[in-house]
């Protein structure tokens, strides 16, 4: 039987974050005084210090920096799923974040390849943000 | 942090200790800790009652700490230090402790790591290693330090051409000075092609790119150069740390040693091409690529075609990890960032034996570890030279 994924610890700092992704929606932080937009979430803009931070809806759109495809999870719940498709991941917005990228292979994934979030239904089973190629993006 | 001139030719490192590593123990961790204090002590010629100062570096410690290893150690001390630096530590941990016989904080101090290991130990530390870890890779299936450090070995083979032929180079090549050491683990024959054969654990990284996890300790004494038995003493000309550079990168094909490259080099007023020996930390070999580059010794993006200049064995070109390194010896937790130390102490005093370097004067040793949210974020490195 499929064990659990482990799942973030929820707190004051990324409620917003992991609520949002359980609708589907990928939240980043900017930062209003210096307009710098960033990931993973925290109480202050790592660049200028400010605590004047505006939660913002990503557009889902980006495009893989380089990836690595795990044969050896570190937890059992992911056994059944290798190779887990690790990717730094730069988005529109231009925070970058470490997600897997589902519904593609070894051979189909590549750096410099765009991403889009998945359909809400495949994005749901996921407690972080998880991408899936499109090719379809313009360059 | 620099090393004053004064206390580079008045302090320095008195002697070195070390366990038998081993894939399994069923000793306790304070039990490692003290075997490679207790041979540290002797090789140092000092008695317990000169120690005043304790330093030292592990993951599985907690909830024990510097002061309550004093407790168990049964001494008194002065000044008391936790690595916080994961396999940076224990470099940086010689530099703290230099500074503090400087100051008169301590006479002599022990800096010692160690950790009762093993690869179910690894995933544990990885998946509870800190915040960022716990709630955004963890729950990813990151597959621990190997997972991150595929994306930046790829990464640096997609922005500068190296390739895994290039890479394999480190690990054949310590493991051709390990086959000499009793001590490493894995001290099998290991060709080029058995490197590039070898089964994936996270593509690009395969089976003789990482470490093996294993228990063990390693220690060195810190003191006045003339405590030390004659000829034994090994100076530290020079030794900085960084933490957390470049702030914001997920995946770096760079780290702190850009930044106090220059510095380290004119504080010893000696060059990479001085050195007789490199000790880099090789969690990975992509890791030790990318310290040559910022140490120096080849500018940045050009590792592959040193690398395949070269051969890495003690005896080779250019000799690194002279003992096998942690890819070959094993990973005994923070104590890999203390077992190049310590390889560095014992090449300087002509006592490495089957795998004793021809020249040995001077040598570098760099620390690198504290994995956050992509990378490790923490780097040290100290210039060491015999004292005679």
């Amino acid at each position: 039987m499929k064990t659990a994924y482990p799942q973030p610890r929820e707190d004051a700092d990324n409620a917003a974050f992991l609520r949002s992704w359980r609708d589907g929606v990928v939240l980043i932080q900017r930062c209003r005084a210096c307009r710098t937009a960033f990931f993973y979430p925290r109480p202050l803009c790592p660049r200028c210090w400010s605590a004047d931070l505006k939660a913002e809806e990503a557009s889902g759109r980006g495009r893989i920096v380089s990836w690595s495809a795990i044969e050896r999870p570190n937890d059992p719940a992911f056994n059944d799923e290798v190779p887990i498709l690790l990717a730094e991941i730069l988005l529109a917005e231009g925070a970058t974040l470490l997600a897997r990228v589902v519904g593609c292979t070894r051979e189909e994934i590549a750096s410099g390849a765009a991403v889009k979030l998945p359909p809400r239904a495949i994005a749901e089973r996921y407690p972080l943000p998880v991408f899936q190629l499109y090719p379809e993006a313009r360059p | 942090m620099a090393i004053s001139q004064a206390a580079a030719q008045s302090i320095g490192i008195l002697g070195y200790g070390e366990t038998e590593y081993a894939k399994k123990t069923s000793r306790t961790l304070i039990d490692l800790l003290a075997d490679a204090t207790r041979r540290a002590l002797a090789s140092s010629g000092l008695s317990k009652d000169d120690i005043d100062g304790i330093a030292v570096c592990s993951f599985e410690l907690p909830p024990d700490n510097a002061v309550t290893l004093a407790e168990q150690f049964g001494i008194s001390v002065s000044w008391a230090y936790f690595g916080t630096a994961g396999g940076a530590g224990p470099v940086a941990s010689v530099t703290n402790a230099v500074r503090a016989v400087e100051a008169g904080d301590a006479r002599a101090v022990l800096c010692v790591s160690g950790d009762d290991y093993d690869v179910a130990g690894h995933y544990r530390l990885m998946d509870h290693f800190n915040k960022a870890l716990i709630n955004y890779a963890t729950p990813n299936g990151f597959g621990g330090a190997n997972g991150l450090f595929g994306i930046v070995q790829r990464k640096h083979m997609e922005t500068y051409g190296t390739r895994r032929e290039e890479l394999g180079r480190i690990a054949v090549g310590q493991r051709a000075s390990a086959r000499r050491n009793d001590n490493a683990l894995l001290r099998g024959p290991m060709t080029i092609e058995d490197y590039l054969n070898a089964r994936v654990i996270a593509d690009p990284i395969c089976l003789y790119d990482c470490v093996l996890p294993c228990p063990g300790a390693e220690a060195v004494i810190v003191g006045p150069l003339d405590r030390a038995p004659a000829g034994k003493a090994v100076r530290v000309l020079s030794g900085y740390e960084r933490h957390n550079h470049p702030p914001g990168e997920i995946a770096p094909l760079r780290g702190g040693w850009e930044l106090f490259r220059d510095a380290l080099w004119s504080r010893a007023g000696l060059g990479p091409e001085d050195m007789d020996f490199v000790q880099a930390y090789d969690d990975y070999p992509i890791m030790v690529a990318i310290q040559l580059e910022d140490l120096g010794f080849c500018t940045k993006g050009e590792v592959g075609r040193f690398l395949a200049g070269h051969t890495m064995s003690f005896d080779g070109s250019f000799p690194l990890n002279t003992n096998g390194g942690q890819l070959s010896c094993g990973q005994a937790g923070a104590a890999g960032g203390m077992i190049g130390l310590v390889e560095a102490v014992r090449q300087l005093r002509g006592e490495a034996g089957p795998f004793q370097l021809a020249a040995a004067e001077r040598g570098v040793v760099s620390g690198y570890g504290m994995v956050g949210y992509g990378h490790g974020l923490s780097t040290s490195s100290v210039v060491l030279e015999r004292a005679v």
